[in-house]
């Protein structure tokens, strides 16, 4: 069954059964990998995207919940790759191996919406996302500078 | 068959690269992963005629950009970026032109490595100016150790070994380099070599001004052979000026924004996928399954059956036969498989097993004679006259990797040669597996590597290269991506073996131990099962005897994260903390002192580790209730005088009322032996193994229930999550005289007798069987 996904500003024509996890079509029908596999029951977040800007762990949601909203993956969250979250990544060297980390950036880009100033407890109640090299250690800390970065002059928070 | 049939192979595979915006050369193809770094427009290749390869680390385009072959896999270690260091300080070219890029395992078949990297330059582990001490072992490139004359050497990324066995090669290449470009200069110029100096990939000639790069000579330096390359030098740790600085790795900014690309995001045209079911009991095999049940599913094409991978191929491990089912997505061929009647022929010998009977049999081997690995002095005649005498026995589980990404690879067999994309721990190993299940020889199979997304442990033991080989094999010409799911990931991974270990002490008036009898029960294959205990006691006691006792269990063990140093570690530094308290003497000092004691050559290391960490930590200051410090040291290597890594931490810890345990603070103490080749690697790798030993202490156990593995999925094996990191972790480094064994594997293994030594101060409960979060850590 053919229908329309926007995913991070661009309509595609997906033809899937419509119970088709969200996950599996913008890996495979729309084509972008950095939204990543993990676990499959929405325990690990590695899946981690937004629909409406609302944070969702894409392996547990049917893809038919997405048509009409706003989907928007880690490709989308900046056209450059230097958004204040993947900048205070970058600058504190936060990923190791990676595979779970575009999932922790959107779920930390979820948070900086709510909280422009997140606690270490906004944090650790937010950002729920399973990394198995154990680079939460810098994370808390990129989370933070991305906070401080986008209330810099010329800045008006999370878009 | 398949849409590929028929095309002609280097169009085929044209079409392939080109897919993926690769720059496509002869016949050997890049897939995607080849440019895990920030894509260089145009970047050349190695196979471009116009760009000849220095040697075979190295390609220097004519815009000066510098492509350093690694053959290593990136799981998260930093080796993209560490392996390259070592290279750039000796060629000493401009670190911002650099461009990783993966060896390739084809040309390791083909190609034997250089004479001048066959011997280690230097004196070993205490000679600043050599290359330590590597592990040549019998130079097997499908063994578990040792470094073979292929032409890339050690393409296995395991035992924390990339810097130890690969830093001396690796700097010569860079320096051989280096010595070539010059030479071409100097050719060129008609002045001596020595007038010329290299830096930052420019050559100048001082007295006449003349200045060249890298990448406008390169192409002379590619035919100037070395006359002496026997007479090359590496450069010592004083001489460095890129190693032994923070450098960020290369990698960071494509996984910031999804841009890595691991096996399991590997997409080739008419590819088709496979999903897998394997038996869940290790030796079982399939019985019957009825395809006609799910054949007119949406997607579905076809299936296959495969049998227990050889255990040749796994290194003697018995995984299962299973089924895969391939179909036009994923998520169709999975959905199909859950549909499908499948039936398992299980052996009832190890249907039989569950953790309770497998527990007590490991138990029982300790009273069995064992094998003594060590006997000093007269234990029996010590324990006769001991004031005291004080005995535990503790227990750790098996447990699993459990790495982030599932097993996966994407395979093509065709009449006449094998390509495989794959992020693979050992693709010598893989290379090997596919000659033999496919009957086409190495020189003919092609590994595409990508990133892992997560190792811990050798990915190349577990069998997922050989289950898509198979099921591609069965389907010639069809590039076939094979994907575990998590749960599947659960069985093909091999497991830290299940162990008990006893320990008994005869102290004597004053608390000092003077023997100590050690048994250490694992199942037989396990890693390390002498670590620790071996060869002597690390800490002093004149009458010391070590014995191992091995069982034979079904369950795959292999080299997970840490090996057996971690339970070992576990099992002595939980031990030393009850002497400790049976002697009444602080924990620090009591180990202090029995480490002074000793004549271990690293000995004044291991106290200066100790020193420093309770010294960071405010050892001995008071805490509130409710909160207590362990301390503990951590060694691999110290019973010698060759290479070894050694440290100690403390952990401060808090329990609740309740029973919540907290780490809060990590104050460490490590060693730099004469040199890290990147200190912010090491940090990161010191972090993330504090939290993988939290895990392993407070959380984590697979148990075995009817033979398989009950724990298959996040849910029911819990992984921890930012709200349980550590507050503050404080990191501090001090120099020492040898070189490192390395980083990657066992480092922080002292949180987990260090929160068991808290709850005890705490709660007055003493808990000798892991994970801690079983035991009921309420106090009052």
């Amino acid at each position: 069954m053919a229908f329309e996904l926007v995913v991070n500003g661009t309509s595609h024509t997906v033809d899937a059964d419509p119970q088709t996890p969200l996950l599996w079509v913008i890996r495979d029908h729309v084509g972008l990998t950095g939204t990543k596999f993990s676990c499959g029951i929405g325990q690990c977040g590695a899946c981690t995207l937004h629909i409406d800007g609302r944070a969702v762990r894409s392996c547990s949601v049917p893809v038919r919940t997405a048509v009409g909203k706003k989907v928007v993956t880690i490709e989308g969250v900046s056209p450059d790759g230097n958004h204040p979250l993947q900048a205070a990544w970058t600058e504190l060297d936060a990923p190791q191996c990676g595979y779970c980390q575009s999932g922790m950036i959107m779920s930390a880009l979820a948070l900086l919406r709510e909280h422009a100033t997140p606690s270490d407890a906004d944090i650790d109640a937010q950002v729920t996302n399973i990394c198995r090299c154990g680079t939460y250690h810098r994370v808390r800390q990129a989370i933070h500078l991305a906070a401080d970065l986008l209330k810099a002059p010329g800045r008006d928070g999370v878009r | 068959m398949s849409e590929t049939t028929g095309v002609n192979r280097r169009e085929f595979l044209a079409t392939v690269a080109a897919a993926h915006g690769a720059f496509v050369l002869g016949f050997w193809v890049p897939s995607r992963a080849d440019a895990q770094t920030t894509p260089t427009p145009n970047a050349a290749w190695y196979q471009d005629p116009a760009t000849p390869e220095i040697n075979a680390w190295i390609v220097i385009a004519p815009d000066d950009t510098v492509t350093i072959r690694i053959a290593q896999t990136e799981l998260g270690q930093g080796v993209w970026t560490s392996n390259a260091m070592m290279v750039c300080e000796e060629l000493q070219c401009d670190w911002s032109k650099v461009r990783p890029q993966y060896a390739s395992a084809n040309r390791d078949a083909r190609e034997k490595a250089p004479e001048w990297t066959l011997t280690v330059p230097g004196q070993g582990a205490g000679d600043p100016k050599g290359g330590g001490e590597p592990t040549f072992g019998n130079r097997d490139r499908t063994g578990v150790s040792g470094i073979p004359d292929s032409l890339y050497r050690r393409m296995r990324t395991n035992a924390a070994s990339s810097v130890k066995d690969g830093r001396y090669y690796l700097q010569l290449a860079g320096a051989e380099a280096r010595e070539r470009l010059l030479l071409a200069a100097a050719k060129q110029w008609n002045v001596p070599v020595t007038e010329l100096t290299a830096k930052s990939s420019v050559i100048t000639h001082a007295s006449s001004g003349r200045t060249t790069t890298y990448g406008q000579i390169a192409h002379h330096a590619a035919e100037t052979p070395h006359p002496h390359p026997e007479t090359i030098t590496i450069k010592s740790p004083d001489q460095w000026t890129l190693m032994g600085t923070e450098q960020k790795n290369l990698d960071i900014p494509l996984k910031v924004t999804g841009k890595t690309v691991y096996g399991i995001d590997v997409r080739l045209p008419g590819m088709k996928w496979a999903a897998v079911k394997a038996c869940p009991v290790y030796g079982g095999d399939v019985k019957s399954y009825d395809f006609d049940k799910v054949r007119t599913m949406p997607g579905v094409r076809s299936v296959v059956q495969f049998p227990i991978p050889d255990p040749a191929l796994t290194r003697g491990r018995v995984f299962s036969g299973g089924v895969a089912v391939i179909a036009d997505s994923w998520y169709q061929a999975k959905t199909a498989l859950d549909k499908m009647p499948i039936e398992w022929t299980i052996p009832p010998e190890h249907a039989a097993f569950n953790t309770a009977n497998m527990h007590a049999t490991l138990l029982a081997s300790l009273d069995q004679p064992g094998r003594v690995r060590v006997d000093h002095g007269d234990v029996e005649a010590a324990f006769a006259r001991a004031a005291r005498i004080v005995e535990a026995t503790y227990s750790t589980p098996y447990l699993p990797r459990a790495r982030m990404e599932p097993g996966n690879a994407t395979v093509l067999v065709t009449n006449e040669r094998v390509d495989i994309w794959i992020g693979d721990q050992s693709p010598q190993e893989t290379r090997f597996s596919a000659a033999k299940i496919t009957g086409i020889p190495e020189e003919n199979v092609y590994l595409h590597l990508c990133h892992l997304g997560g190792g811990f442990g050798r990915n190349g033991n577990g069998p997922q290269a050989e289950h898509a080989i198979m099921i591609a094999n069965a389907n010639r010409g069809i590039p076939i991506h094979m994907l575990w799911t998590r749960e599947e990931d659960f069985i093909g991974t091999t497991y830290r073996a299940m162990g008990v270990a006893r320990l008994k002490a005869a102290l004597d008036a004053d608390g000092w131990p003077i023997a100590l009898d050690v048994r250490t029960g694992m199942q037989g294959g396990g890693f390390g099962p002498e670590a620790s205990f071996d060869v002597t006691s690390r800490y002093f006691v004149p009458n010391y005897r070590y014995s191992s006792h091995t069982t034979t269990f079904h369950v795959p063990v292999g080299t997970r994260r840490g090996v057996g140093q971690a339970a070992h570690e576990f099992y002595r530094e939980s031990f030393i903390d009850e002497l400790a308290h049976a002697a009444g003497k602080d924990p620090y000092r009591y180990r202090r002192e029995l480490l002074a004691r000793t004549s271990l050559p690293y000995k004044d290391d291991m106290i200066k580790a100790l020193d420093m960490a309770a010294e960071m930590s405010g050892w001995g200051s008071p805490l509130p209730k409710g909160k207590a410090r362990g301390i503990a040291l951590e060694e691999r290597g110290a019973e010698g005088n060759g290479m070894a890594t050694i440290s100690a931490m403390v952990h401060t810890v808090s329990v609740s009322r309740d029973g919540k345990v907290r780490l809060e603070r990590v104050d460490v103490a490590h060693e730099t032996g004469f040199g890290l080749v990147n200190p912010l690697s090491v940090k990161k790798q010191i972090e993330g193994q504090i939290t993988w030993f939290y895990n392993d202490a407070v959380h984590q156990a697979s148990t075995i229930a009817e033979g398989r593995v009950v724990e298959n999925n996040f849910n029911a094996f819990p992984i921890s999550r930012m709200s349980e990191d550590p507050p503050e972790i404080n990191i501090r480094f001090f120099p020492t005289q040898h070189w490192l064994l390395g980083m990657g594997h066992d480092r922080a293994t002292s949180v987990q007798s260090a929160i068991g030594d808290a709850i005890f101060q705490i709660t007055g409960k003493r808990y000798r069987d892991l994970p801690y979060a079983k035991h009921d850590l309420r106090w009052s």
